[in-house]
């Protein structure tokens, strides 16, 4: 996360264009603080990057490599691309990777039209996949007396994982299990209904990128989630520690 | 909830327990060391929820991190192991020599089904027991042994050039002997 203490400029290139960025930056918080825009899908500003979903590769000059924008610091001197046809190919890949995954037929979803995923996939111009469809017969978890979890819809961005460890610091929720067995788990996979710490504050809910947490009660692409409103809240506890010392 | 978790947990248990949590402390990376104790310390080789909730309460861990790592290592075992302990490789070298078949055969010899892991049961780490807690198989993905091919592990011990025949004997005389694997 960016050091809210002004650090040493440093000037990079980003798409053959000179523009100064700070020490401790990630290649993302310089791109856009510049103005570019690169597509992020498991990164939400004011949380922890983790580097999951590979939708916000870039291609530094000197490297074969691509490198995940949102958690590979600027140094000096980089030249970065933030657009090419390879970049596009990968994104490309890394979406319809994750729409073969889980079951996201986005018709029923409660977040249709709303869905961060969606749009990726909409933006990248994803017509259809490559891969066959993993088809995967999951729960919905029903228990928790406001909000649903819909397995069906989870990417593994893990987003709630974070929001709710870094900024309601309740814990609830974890990865369990490994590659295309991996699934979000609240407490010892209790029900999240009986998870002992869940404060019901509905983080989670709203820093969700797809229609996998949602309130109840919502139908077919009714459910708006309001990611920023959790950004605003961590950068503004985040202002307020620092402030503190 | 936490005086519910004690009652259920048996007073030697928690003893376990408690000193594999003075033991490694607060030092990080201690979950991996105190869950390792309290499987092995545990007569079926396995963690139980309630030693789990427990572990959570006393080290104050929160318990999805737990059951997190519980889950990401092949090395822990969530359900209780049987008294002996057939470990069939799938790795590659393994797999063009007839492993596969191997493993059918032998789960097909001990009643078990290889699909019945249902939904989050892992194709590469399989851990299935009999009903009667005899047996447990179990797969891996290569135990490095590859030139041995097909290799199976019967209780922590290597046999090589496996086929149906020497497996099933194998199997036959820790039925006669009943549990070997302690
Ligand atoms: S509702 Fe709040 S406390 Fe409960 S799981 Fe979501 S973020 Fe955590
Ligand atoms: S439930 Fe939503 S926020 Fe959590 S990992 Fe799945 S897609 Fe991401
Ligand atoms: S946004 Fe960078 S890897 Fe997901
Ligand atoms: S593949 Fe079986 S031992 Fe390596």
């Amino acid at each position: 996360m960016s050091n809210p203490l002004p650090n040493k400029t440093i000037s990079v290139r980003i798409d053959g264009e000179l523009v100064t960025a700070h020490e401790g930056q990630t290649i993302l918080e310089a791109a856009r603080a510049n103005g570019k825009q690169i597509p992020t899908l498991c990164y939400l500003k004011g949380l922890s990057a983790v580097g999951a979903c590979r939708v916000c590769v870039v291609e530094l000059a000197g490297t074969d490599r691509l490198l995940p924008a949102c958690t590979t610091p600027i140094q000096d001197g980089m030249s970065i691309k933030t657009t090419s046809a390879k970049l596009t190919l990968y994104r490309r890949m890394a979406v319809e990777l994750l729409l073969v995954e889980r079951n996201h037929i986005c018709s029923s979803c409660v977040s249709n039209s709303h869905c961060e995923l969606q749009s990726m996939a909409q933006s990248l111009g994803i017509t259809h996949v490559r891969y066959s469809y993993n088809n995967p017969r999951l729960q919905v978890d029903m228990s928790h007396p406001r909000f649903v979890l819909d397995h069906n819809r989870c990417i593994l961005c893990t987003r709630c994982v974070r929001v709710c460890a870094e900024v309601e610091g309740a814990n609830v929720w974890e990865v369990a299990s490994r590659g295309i067995y991996s699934r979000i788990v609240s407490d010892l996979k209790d029900d999240w209904g009986h998870a002992h710490n869940c404060t019901g504050c509905g983080k989670c809910v709203q820093a969700c990128p797809t229609g996998a947490l949602a309130e109840k009660g919502q139908s077919v692409h009714e459910m708006v989630k309001q990611g920023d409103a959790v950004t605003r809240l961590a950068t503004q506890r985040a202002g307020q520690a620092s402030g503190a010392h | 909830m936490k005086g519910a978790v004690k009652e259920v947990l048996d007073a030697h248990e928690r003893l376990l327990i408690d000193q594999a949590i003075a033991k490694h402390g607060n030092r990080p990376g201690a979950l991996l060391g105190i869950l390792e104790a309290v499987q092995s310390a545990n007569a079926h080789k396995y963690l139980s929820m309630v030693s789990l909730r427990y572990i959570a309460d006393e080290t104050g861990v929160p318990p999805a991190r737990i059951y997190s790592a519980a889950t990401f290592y092949a090395l822990f075992n969530l359900d209780p192991q049987g008294d002996n302990v057939v470990c069939v490789c799938r790795g590659t070298a393994c797999h063009t020599r007839g492993s596969r078949d191997l493993l059918e055969k032998l789960c097909l010899d001990l009643g078990l089904s290889e699909h019945e892991a249902g939904e989050t049961g892992e194709a590469d780490k399989l851990a299935l027991t009999t009903p009667d807690h005899k047996f447990t198989v179990r797969t891996v993905a290569c135990f490095g042994q590859c030139a041995l091919a097909p290799v199976v592990e019967v209780n922590h011990h290597i046999l090589s050039h496996v086929n149906e025949r020497t497996l099933q004997r194998e199997v036959k005389a820790l039925t006669k002997n009943g549990g070997g694997g302690k």
